[in-house]
């Protein structure tokens, strides 16, 4: 997928976040779509760049919000490494797979988001954290993978056929 | 472990510590807003108002074919009537509901004359994320908004302005784990400190009850006025369940939020607390 658009995607994932998303929250918890595209793009692409991409995406989200600069640039990092690392070893064909990869990412993701906020003062209890954020916000977004990795998988496929 | 392999990780630690400086050095501040970070929110309110809207809409919308499920003997030209006239309905409902919402505003404004002068605003956008619990309002520095206002609904607090551009604000609420309220418990005044949990949660905690104080559920929690940035005797919610802090000096409770969070539409913003203000106003529930 060719950067730039990446990046346009990115910011409109960005925008539907703020305003969209707020109608199909469950219980206050909306999906994370810039997690979204950063991991499928990592299991796809390999830890390096799914790293770039994350470090990229991340970067965009926290200049948007003007505070914190780096919080999701270094989450979602390790969250792309992740699921590139996973690419790696798994099979990328199959979409319950993408699926499970983009709850554990974001899910590992999320959990370095919250052991930067000590770095940053701000004390969030661990029940609230894991069991009310990071956990349903890593399966909201998790399911909303099969409906996008086929689109993108297909583009890949597409792509490395032209080459 | 080869040069090629030693040069990556060398960069990468250079770029993990770069971004974590980068980030102390940007937590917010309050009454700080960058001009450039004030240029980026009013250009992209517009954006954010219109896609708000318009997935408002779409919600009412949405829940229109399940009404017409069954109803495939129709002709197609009658279908399409009742669709375009059910479209309206929904329409209509909205502009109803609209109008009942800020028909209670407007009655909430008109009792709270004595009290505050109220600015009546909309939520065009949330915070990204679910850490952190933000919105948006479309009123700025034009229209009088400044940082530490107030914000509450007819029900309860809401939360503080912390930053305003020219033509929109952004509020911290209550249920953010930065956000820290002086209230009381009404029936027994126990002070405590009203924090939030994390911005999804919706859940909001009151802690530093002291250890004699009487608390029990169903007991209404209301500012205290203290800390000079929020009224006194505004309602916040009802305690749901106590326990006892971890350090066993203080007690805390869990509140269950008159105002919801993730239902905001409207809200006030306090431009003005008259000196009489501090009666605990009507509403909380």
């Amino acid at each position: 997928m060719p950067f730039p658009f990446l990046l346009i995607l990115l910011v409109a994932a960005l925008l539907l976040q703020t305003s969209v998303l707020e109608v199909v929250s469950v219980a206050g918890v909306k999906p994370d779509l810039v997690m979204l595209i950063v991991v499928l793009n990592g299991f796809l692409l390999g830890p390096r760049e799914g790293a770039f991409l994350g470090y990229i995406g991340g970067i965009v989200e926290d200049l948007f919000l003007g505070e914190y600069i780096g919080l999701n640039a270094i989450s979602k990092m390790a969250a792309g490494y992740l699921a590139g690392v996973a690419g790696e070893r798994l099979y990328k064909e199959n979409t319950l797979v993408a699926t499970g990869v983009t709850f554990f990412s974001a899910a590992a993701g999320l959990l370095v988001n919250y052991l930067l906020l000590f770095f940053l003062d701000l004390h969030v209890s661990p029940f609230y954290a894991l069991l009310r954020l990071a956990l349903p916000t890593a399966l909201y977004t998790a399911l909303l993978a099969p409906f996008i990795f086929g689109r993108i998988f297909r583009y890949f496929q597409v792509r490395s056929k032209d080459f | 472990m080869g040069w090629v392999t030693a040069k990556r990780l060398f960069f990468l630690v250079v770029l993990v510590a770069v971004t974590l400086a980068a980030m102390r050095l940007t937590i917010p501040e309050p009454d700080r807003l960058t001009p450039l970070s004030s240029k980026f929110r009013d250009v992209l309110a517009p954006a954010q108002s219109g896609l708000t809207w318009l997935s408002r809409q779409a919600r009412h919308v949405v829940t229109m074919p399940l009404s017409l499920y069954g109803a495939a003997e129709r002709s197609q030209a009658l279908e399409q009537e009742v669709e375009s006239l059910q479209y309206e309905i929904t329409q209509l409902n909205e502009y109803k509901a609209e109008n009942q919402r800020l028909t209670g505003l407007l009655n909430y404004k008109q009792v709270m004359v004595q009290q505050y002068d109220l600015l009546v605003a909309s939520v065009i956008a949330r915070d990204p994320g679910n850490w952190f619990a933000t919105v948006t309002l479309n009123r700025g520095s034009r229209d009088g908004v400044r940082e530490n206002m107030t914000v509450l609904t007819p029900q309860g607090l809401v939360g503080r302005v912390i930053t305003v551009s020219n033509t929109n604000c952004e509020v911290l609420l209550i249920t953010d784990p930065r956000s820290g309220v002086g209230a009381l418990i009404q029936e027994t005044r126990a002070p405590g400190i009203v924090e939030g949990t994390v911005g999804s949660s919706g859940l909001a905690r009151i802690i530093h009850i002291p250890n004699d104080a009487q608390v029990e559920e169903g007991q209404v929690v209301v500012t205290s006025g203290l800390g000079s940035i929020f009224p006194k005797g505004i309602p916040i919610g009802i305690i749901a369940s106590v326990s006892v802090e971890s350090a066993g000096l203080f007690k805390r409770a869990d509140i269950r939020l008159f105002a919801d969070m993730n239902q905001l539409e409207e809200v006030f913003i306090v431009t003005t607390v008259f000196p009489e203000a501090g009666t605990p106003p009507a509403g909380g529930g």
